[in-house]
């Protein structure tokens, strides 16, 4: 009797617990909606000086991304074992990079537009994929993925996968092949990282 | 007998790929230290290539071209790859594509002014290209473990078989081949001309890519590598596709979180 209802109570809390955090489709694709129409047409396709558009650019990026979650990612087990100070220097010159870096990669998409797809369902509640296709002047549309994750009623994107690639899983290939060659571990990486700012 | 046929072939192209595979040392099943240890060598090696020929030459193209110049050349290759598919659609079976590919050869080569146009996109027949290694995944051929070949960069044993067959698909080669045959050396030179000026144009086209990749990656080879064979899981054997944005060992969980 006690396991039964153990089972009824864990069952119950369960799906109270799904039906609580399950992210909304409709308020995710609607969130990457936003977020397309003004990178792409206020912000590629604008007529807008270079530094507006940097400052745009920032701006979207620091609201819209999650770069303090995606970050912990990428560092893979060297998170657990980094120091607060080394996380905190981490997180500060990685988010940096990544707006220099795609600030220039962002133009990519100009005279381009996003066809949405539909949303598929992430293994973690709080998380969902909104589908999209770009239509290229070749071949197949390119298809892109955003992964959003919902924390406190706010979206954030965590990861974007273009043609099945995923960043931030590049992103942590690419940090953890680093620091494991590195003799003085996640301090060299961070010093590199420091030194490709321009 | 078609169906044997298709069958041979299939067991055909496994066997070959899996020789590949095992007879050399390189071809590990697992990336061990000596594939790893050859593949940053020969990037290396390439990346040197890269920075001192071919990078200057391909500024140099886009320096004394215009980008329609650039456009027409593109379209040029794309046309002379346009049999690759045909042959490639027929190989899948997919007739209906194939048509349309040999449609847009023919349509391009006359009208386009010898491919230089895609005119053929305009009347609905769209780009559809194919190539050798989708037939060979589409035949159930495993990929293979990812290597670095010298100067044409990443690669699985797949990728080359398909790579080699699809050189022997294109008209440029034949041409090659047979002023070769009549020791017509200056046609030789010409027709080697255009394969060369062909790998200028592709490299042209990825400068900024590749720019801003060597500058931003701590550890260029790792980000190639890893991008390259996600983008793989694409194409799986057996026309089996790998949802790389699913993969449950992807999704972002930090109490179990695997080591790269």
């Amino acid at each position: 009797m006690k396991k039964l209802f153990a089972i009824l109570f864990s069952v119950f809390f369960l799906n109270a617990h799904n039906a609580s955090a399950a992210i909304d489709s409709v308020k995710a694709e609607n969130f990457i909606k936003n977020v397309t129409f003004q990178g792409i047409e206020q912000l590629v396709n604008a007529d807008i000086s270079q530094s507006e558009r940097n400052a745009r650019f920032t701006k979207l990026f620091n609201q819209d991304l999650d770069l303090d979650f995606i970050g912990k990612f990428v560092l893979g087990r060297y998170w657990r074992t980094a120091s607060d100070t080394q996380r905190k220097e981490f997180i500060d010159v990685y988010r940096k990079l990544n707006i220099q870096t795609w600030s220039e990669r962002f133009n990519e998409f100009k005279g381009k537009h996003f066809e949405f797809v539909g949303t598929e369902k992430s293994q973690q509640d709080d998380q969902i994929f909104v589908v999209t296709q770009v239509p290229m002047q070749e071949g197949a549309p390119a298809s892109v993925k955003w992964r959003v994750k919902e924390n406190g009623g706010q979206m954030r994107i965590v990861d974007i996968i273009i043609e099945n690639v995923s960043l931030a899983l590049t992103a942590r290939s690419e940090y953890t092949a680093f620091v494991q060659k590195a003799p003085d571990g996640v301090d060299g990486l961070i010093k590199n990282l420091k030194s490709k700012l321009k | 007998m078609k169906k044997k046929m298709k069958k041979t072939m299939q067991l055909l192209a496994a066997t070959v790929c899996t020789a590949l595979i095992n007879i050399s040392p390189l071809y590990a099943a697992d990336d061990d230290s000596a594939l790893e240890s050859y593949n940053r060598a020969m990037f290396q090696f390439n990346a040197a290539a890269d920075y001192f020929v071919i990078k200057p030459i391909a500024k140099g193209y886009r320096a004394v071209t215009n980008e329609f110049v650039r456009e027409r050349v593109h379209d040029f290759y794309a046309n002379l790859k346009e049999p690759i598919s045909t042959i490639n659609h027929t190989l899948q079976g997919d007739f209906a594509e194939s048509g349309k590919s040999l449609g847009r050869f023919f349509i391009n080569t006359t009208l386009g002014l010898l491919g230089t146009f895609d005119v053929a996109s305009g009347w609905g027949l769209k780009n559809n290209r194919t190539d050798f290694d989708h037939t060979l995944a589409k035949w159930c051929v495993p990929d293979g473990p990812f290597f670095i070949l010298p100067l044409l960069g990443p690669s699985t044993p797949r990728t080359t078989a398909g790579f080699v067959a699809d050189s022997l698909a294109t008209p440029n080669y034949w041409a090659d081949y047979y002023a070769s045959f009549n020791q017509d050396w200056e046609r030789y030179s010409f027709y080697y001309g255009i394969a060369a000026l062909g790998f200028i144009s592709l490299r042209e086209e990825k400068i900024e890519f590749l720019d801003n990749l060597t500058a931003n990656s701590v550890d260029p080879y790792a980000t190639i590598k890893s991008a390259f064979i996600q983008n793989r899981l694409k194409i799986g054997a057996c026309g089996k596709t790998e949802d790389n944005a699913q993969n449950a060992g992807y999704d972002f969980d930090f109490d179990d979180m695997g080591d790269e």
